[in-house]
């Protein structure tokens, strides 16, 4: 029997913020402890959150790029449950009334595009750090120790409708979050850093049936390999637990990195009956349309924008999809040397090959402002016109990273240009003929890679400088 | 004459006129405070080094003619709720026994900047929950009026200490009464200004929608004077207002309404009886004094208990033993924090917490904490509609004056009964004032309330005033005279 | 709506190792209570709107502004127990 595995994905993105959500304390990224405190974010009796105006933009860039509808009339929550790293015990974050709903997000496959449906974006703070001591495992921990520079640093948490089928389609949609929330600049979107942490949601269900399955909560996975073959592994045991019709217990399960299985957390003492109720210190946070159609504005171009832009230039999906994720430089020098240049693959094979290739070997960090797109694509229509041939293309972008030459005259002053005299070569292929008389023989005879070899002879009588295709071509003609 | 009992205007111009010095008066205070002390037990700490100090340097700036305000060599008594850089704040709780508070309220940076001298901090009911002071972890305040008798509370110290003279005036917090209350139980005034007027930034939260801090004085005029020096929107608190103030014509006279409900059941004639005193003093002047109803009442009280213990179940979380405070020994960081705080809250402390966490609890929070916000949206609708109407609201501010210790611990209703005609004010988020007007038949003092709509505290004082000259409650207590 | 409070489990939910006396003694007054809030959980008011705010202000946001406020020491300075620059408790379980 067939199993359908459904996954939803929570992903929390750590902001780029200068200060803290509630606080004026700097976001600080270092390992002393506890030295970006004040009485907000290390909960002291008598202190009050007032939240950061560049996150809630930030957020709402965010939702609004995920094509979330954003709540006009919103409010913070608390959400209460004890656990020594978080300092008021509870965590101001949202309940029914997030940011942003009803969103979707474009991920890419190789099968195509697929849409993932958002549930819901909404901000929140961030916890302490723990650090468990004792024989390294959490199970045997003599004592916690707990460092809160992280306490109240601002998340944003992404929910995904329970629409995920795979754990490609997981990674994808994490890769693909992961650039947008780069391009927006909202957030470093590094993940070994922890500025982007997810959790998975995964049931399997009996193809057929109309309910999903029971959901199983996977945390700890720390990259998205680890994304990967956790969701592999869970769908398997669950899909072996249901054809040996055993109970899928809901729960919260660990991915152990080392082993690399999934296994039951022991659950948090207490219940979780979270008890969220509107934040008393915090009123109604009304987004104005105004406010809105201002943070629009200042959206810069989408991942899902760019792909659209680079296909239309003529563009492979995969190739789109590479150039969409590379930086924003590469995109637009992209774009405005294939406006002259008209042609997709040789601009996109030396820009995103070449130049950024021998840029990164020079150890250049930025591009020479003279290599812009009216020398690039000089360089290109001549390749295209067979003019040169690529490999001297390259030779030319060499030289012009180097100085600022005129492509055109560089290809000319040092011998580069190609033969494209038809009669010329035509005299050359007949005196080849007349000299490899044997070898036209044995390609008649049916030894056609022969071919090559004449071709070779045609280049090296004419001194290097003739068209490979040209020659080819009057080859075959003549055979 | 007694400086202890002076009005903050009359000691402001001595000191202006060199005929008195904030270092003598802060003495007297301090003298005060040494002979009642043992008696009231209304300061939780006496500032005596840092008062002597800080009176010093107010003398010296008198000297220079520079006086940095008004309350400048005022010494003033701060409730122990309230954080002040480098003290306690115990929040009369065995929880934060030994915290030291490393920051400033903005009311009290505030009043830093006007050159106040703090002379110390005064006894509540723990987390400032209750009605009596019997709450305290360090024991209970007692009434100057009548040492068997219960100050009020939450803010009793507070109350006390300007009623015996031990400081000129002191800030109280006020959730469901707590100024108004021990100011009625001890014969001053207590106001507690519009919510989001005065800043909640450092004072430790009991019920963040309706706390509000406010001062305990003397005479209104003295509440007026320390309001306008604490008031002011604060950038570290996001409830606070924007400093926009809404004048009462201020005509000859005024029409004042009479809660009916608040004059029924439940009231004891004497606390009725000193309203209709007031109703005749307020029209003998021409104003207009009308019977308004306020239905919500009866409700109000369970209103009350279902917000401000689910907002405190909360708010005293963080009260676990991870950072600061109190800590009890564990197996595990959970049950050190359950032990932590099982032994450092007292039970009336423990009883709301659980009341609030029940009624947020998945299953009760719409029968309960949500039915309780729309019935509170629905009180300050009916407040507004009664506003269109009247100008001002009179009440009595208790239902009885001071009752003894012991008499209100067995039922909790009957506690939090005492808090029957103060709580509509905190919810509504309205200004409401308690001002003295006689004496009961044991001697203990009486007061009637005013409200008036929000944000026009400046009129509610100012008619206040007026209503304070009419009154001839000139009577102190005689418990220093007596140890004199 | 009405029943008996569960006073074991709100005192976990609260996290307060309560007594057992304690928990009879609260138990009653908590019913004691619940039994007087009992009317106002009967009204009729689904349709009311609320404000967080009680006189219906929102929510002003602050410039993202960093500033420094409490010292290393100044934030630990209450610390019940510490261990290099770390605040201690016991294990705690994830």
């Amino acid at each position: 029997m067939n199993m359908i595995p459904t996954i939803g994905m929570e992903t929390h993105v750590e902001l780029n913020t200068n200060s803290k959500m509630f606080c004026n304390c700097p976001v600080v990224e270092t390992e002393d402890p506890n030295i970006s405190l004040c009485p907000t974010c290390l909960g002291l009796p008598g202190a009050l959150p007032v939240p950061n105006l560049k996150a809630i933009e930030s957020i709402t860039m965010l939702a609004l790029s995920a094509n979330c509808s954003i709540t006009n009339n919103g409010m913070f929550h608390r959400k209460n449950y004890f656990y020594p790293d978080l300092p008021k015990n509870y965590q101001i974050s949202q309940f029914d009334l997030p940011v942003g709903v009803n969103g979707s997000l474009e991920i890419i496959l190789d099968e195509g595009i697929e849409t993932v449906e958002i549930e819901r974006v909404h901000m929140e703070e961030d916890t302490g750090k723990s650090k468990h001591k004792g024989s390294g495992r959490i199970d045997s921990a003599t004592s916690t120790l707990l460092d809160f520079n992280r306490s109240g640093v601002p998340l944003v948490e992404i929910v995904t409708k329970p629409v995920i089928k795979s754990s490609k389609e997981a990674v994808s949609y994490i890769e693909e979050l992961r650039q947008l929330v780069i391009d927006l600049g909202i957030s470093e979107g590094k993940l070994e850093k922890g500025n982007l942490r997810f959790d998975a949601n995964i049931s399997v269900a009996k193809e057929g049936d109309k309910e999903l399955g029971v959901k199983v909560e996977i945390k700890n996975m720390n990259s998205l390999r680890s994304l990967e073959k956790a969701i592999d592994f869970e769908i398997k045991r669950q899909t072996k637990l249901i054809e040996s019709n055993e109970e899928i217990i809901q729960e919260t399960r660990h991915w152990d990195e080392d082993k690399e299985v999934t296994s039951s957390m022991r659950s948090k003492e207490g219940s979780a009956d979270y008890r969220y109720f509107s934040d008393p210190d915090l009123p109604n946070m009304i987004l104005t349309d105004e406010f809105i159609n201002n943070i629009k504005k200042e959206i810069p171009t989408l991942p899902s924008d760019k792909r659209k832009k680079l296909i239309d230039t003529g563009l492979s999906m995969s190739e789109s999809n590479h150039l969409g994720k590379s930086e924003v430089w590469i995109y637009d020098l992209y774009l405005d040397t294939q406006k002259l240049t008209n042609d997709c693959k040789t601009t996109y094979n030396l820009i995103t090959g070449e130049l950024q290739g021998q840029l990164r070997k020079a150890e250049i960090e930025n591009l020479p402002e003279w290599v812009n797109s009216e020398r690039l694509s000089e360089i290109i229509t001549m390749i295209n016109d067979n003019k040169i041939s690529f490999t001297s293309g390259k030779e030319v972008l060499t030289n012009l990273i180097q100085n600022e030459i005129n492509p055109t005259d560089f290809a000319e002053s040092n011998n580069l240009i190609q033969e494209n005299d038809f009669d010329e070569i035509s005299k050359i292929v007949k005196d080849v003929f007349e000299a490899n008389k044997e070898v036209v023989q044995r390609i008649k005879d049916g030894e056609e890679k022969l071919v090559g070899f004449l071709v070779g002879q045609v280049i090296k009588s004419s001194g290097g400088n003739i068209n490979p295709s040209i020659a080819k071509d009057l080859l075959l003609k003549e055979l | 004459m007694n400086l202890s009992n002076s009005s903050i205007s009359e000691i402001n111009k001595l000191y202006k006129n060199k005929e008195l010095k904030p270092s003598e008066v802060y003495e007297e205070v301090f003298n005060n405070a040494a002979l009642s002390e043992s008696i009231i037990h209304a300061h939780l700490k006496l500032f005596q080094e840092e008062g002597i100090a800080a009176s010093k340097l107010s003398d010296a700036r008198f000297a220079k003619g520079k006086q940095l305000s008004q309350l400048d060599g005022i010494p003033i008594a701060i409730k122990d709720n309230i954080n002040l850089k480098n003290h306690e704040t115990t929040c009369s709780s065995k929880m934060l026994s030994n915290y030291i508070s490393p920051y400033d309220a903005t009311v009290i940076s505030k009043l830093r900047n006007s050159g106040v001298v703090f002379t110390g901090k005064t006894n509540l009911d723990e987390f400032a929950m209750g009605s009596s002071t019997e709450n305290s972890a360090f024991g209970p305040t007692k009434n100057p009026w009548n040492p068997q008798h219960v100050p009020g509370g939450s803010s009793g110290g507070s109350a006390a200490v300007v009623s015996v003279g031990s400081a000129l005036a002191s800030l109280g917090s006020d959730t469901g009464g707590s100024i108004r209350q021990p100011a009625s139980f001890c014969g001053v005034v207590g106001f507690k200004p519009t919510y989001g007027t005065v800043s909640r930034y450092g004072l430790v939260a009991f019920a963040s929608s309706l706390d509000q801090i406010g001062p305990i004085t003397n005479s209104v005029e003295d509440a007026k004077i320390i309001f306008n020096s604490i008031k002011g929107h604060d950038p570290l608190d996001s409830t606070s207002i924007a400093d926009t103030s809404i004048e009462i014509p201020d005509d000859k006279t005024a029409k004042v309404g009479v809660i009916k409900e608040l004059m029924e059941d439940g009231i004891s004639d004497e606390s009725k009886n000193e309203v209709e005193k007031t109703i005749k003093l307020l029209e003998d002047q021409g104003n207009k004094v009308v019977e308004v109803s306020l239905p919500l009442t009866k409700v109000a009280l369970s209103i009350y208990y279902l917000i401000a213990p689910a907002e405190c179940s909360a708010n005293l979380s963080r009260f676990d033993g991870v950072r600061y405070g109190s800590r009890e020994f564990g197996e595990t960081s959970y049950q050190m924090m359950e032990n932590t705080r099982a032994q450092g809250f007292g039970e009336e402390v423990k009883k709301r917490i659980l009341l609030g966490t029940y009624a947020l609890s998945a299953g009760y929070y719409d029968a309960y904490y949500g039915q309780a916000l729309k019935a509170r949206s629905l009180i300050t609708k009916d407040f507004e509609n009664i506003f269109k109407d009247v100008d001002y609201l009179i009440s009595p501010t208790t239902p009885t004056p001071a009752f003894k210790f012991g008499e209100k611990t067995e039922n909790p209703l009957e506690m939090y009964m005492s808090d029957l005609c103060t709580i509509p004010a905190n919810l509504a988020g309205l200004p409401a004032i308690s001002i003295p007007t006689g004496l009961s038949s044991e001697n203990m003092p009486l007061s009637v309330q005013l409200m008036s709509p929000a944000r026009t505290d400046s009129s509610l004082l100012k008619f206040s005033e007026k209503l304070e000259n009419l009154i001839s409650f000139d009577q102190r207590t005689s418990l220093l005279k007596e140890m004199k | 709506m009405k029943k008996d409070i569960d006073i074991k489990s709100v005192a976990k939910l609260a996290a307060i190792n309560l007594s057992e006396d304690e928990e009879k003694k609260l138990e009653k007054d908590l019913n004691i209570i619940l039994e007087h809030v009992e009317a106002l959980s009967k009204m009729n008011i689904d349709d009311e709107e609320i404000s967080i705010h009680p006189l219906g202000e929102t929510l002003n946001l602050r410039e993202d502004i960093s500033s420094e406020f409490l010292t290393h020491d100044e934030a630990m300075s209450n610390s019940p127990e510490t261990e290099d620059g770390h605040f201690v408790v016991p294990p705690s379980l994830d």
